[in-house]
């Protein structure tokens, strides 16, 4: 029940809902402590899918198991399904008048300036040094003048990070190496 | 069959690599969606505006929305399926294990190479997004017809007004804590008149 206020609150997707559940879960219900939901959301984050999916199935799966994974899934988009089925239904009916047209090519740029701003988000934790400068470079000009396809970059990603991560190890032996001779 | 059981083998995927929430969908659905001639890139970007309209998850709003607009009904209901049942699986299945293998420095070094293309792949959704509403680099049909257009050497530059929403979205975004649907629906009426 409680998830079921949440979705219905939580416009613009997963960052929003993160402070509104853990009022309701730590402070009105008192089901888990404030260290626990951090890490949870931390987690959340970082695995593949909708992040207030994730935070929510988990934070009911520790609060309740199986059964609290699955209620607090639902509760958290049967409002936000029964919402976009209901404007998509509806924006079919209209879209075809010359006024909503117009609406629509000013709603249109501030999509884009939503969708910018969640890259600016991402990007103010993901980029902290050249190599993740160089990352996010070459997955933008790959995507726009190679179309290729995210899957892939994600991948290549992923290695990028191991191997940047394996290089940072070899030189931090090759320094301690380095300090014994001295 | 063939379109609902293609939306939901598209979705099951997406989801297990839609690191970062939503938005980072939006590349792929586009060139799925154009691969099987099932909408177009400025038709999808009404589901993703609906998308941000309503409350909850955009990765979720954004499938249900899309999954309607090519298939109707069932076709938001597979999506649906398609989006929340691996996600759900994957976080009770793996959360637990993820919990402690997440200070890993392995599992760091990965997600530290994952968060920039992450970045990189959205910043590529806004562009190209932009590209295929004609709101720069306009190709002859995408035009955006009662806008300021800039042309030089024949080619179609940008739509002034278009880029002033933009950047006005993304530095209200930036400095105020509003939520998006009210920026959506201020553009709405401003769109009355400015178009």
């Amino acid at each position: 029940m409680a998830f079921f206020k949440l979705g219905a609150v939580s416009f613009g997707g997963g960052y929003a809902i993160i402070p509104l559940i853990e009022q309701e879960v730590v402070e009105n219900k008192k089901w888990l402590e404030r260290e626990k939901i951090i890490d949870i959301f931390s987690v959340a984050q970082a695995l593949p899918g909708a992040i207030a999916i994730n935070a929510s199935t988990f934070v009911g799966y520790s609060v309740a198991g199986i059964p609290g994974a699955i209620a607090a899934l639902l509760g958290n988009v049967t409002p936000s399904v029964v919402t976009v089925m209901t404007l998509s239904v509806l924006f079919t009916r209209i879209s075809g008048y010359p006024a909503v047209k117009s609406i629509f090519k000013a709603i249109y740029p501030v999509v884009v300036g939503l969708i910018l701003y969640a890259a600016y988000k991402i990007g103010k934790t993901a980029i902290n040094n050249l190599a993740s400068v160089v990352i996010a470079a070459a997955a933008f000009a790959a995507s726009l003048f190679l179309h290729l396809d995210p899957i892939p970059l994600i991948i290549a990603g992923i290695v990028c990070g191991l191997v940047v991560h394996w290089i940072k190890t070899l030189n931090c032996i090759k320094e301690k190496k380095k300090g014994r001779e001295l | 069959m063939g379109v609902l059981f293609k939306l939901f083998i598209m979705f099951v995927k997406l989801c297990a690599f839609a690191f970062g929430g939503g938005y980072v969908m939006i590349p792929s659905m586009v060139k799925v969606s154009e691969a099987n001639h099932w909408a177009s890139a400025a038709e999808l970007t009404d589901v993703i505006a609906i998308a941000g309209m309503a409350p909850g998850p955009v990765a979720v709003n954004a499938a249900v929305g899309f999954g309607y607009r090519v298939a109707g009904f069932p076709g938001a209901v597979v999506s649906f399926l398609g989006i929340a049942i691996p996600c759900a699986v994957i976080v009770i299945v793996v959360a637990t294990f993820f919990f402690k293998a997440y200070n890993h420095p392995l599992v760091q070094a990965a997600l530290n190479g994952l968060r920039p293309v992450i970045t990189g792949i959205i910043l590529y959704a806004a562009v190209s997004l932009a590209i295929k509403n004609g709101m720069i680099l306009a190709a002859g049909n995408t035009l955006i017809t009662g806008g300021w257009n800039i042309t030089a050497a024949g080619v179609n530059l940008l739509e002034v007004k278009s880029l002033i929403l933009i950047a006005a979205t993304f530095l209200i975004l930036i400095k105020t804590k509003i939520q998006p649907i009210f920026l959506i629906l201020a553009a709405g009426v401003l769109g009355v008149f400015l178009y």
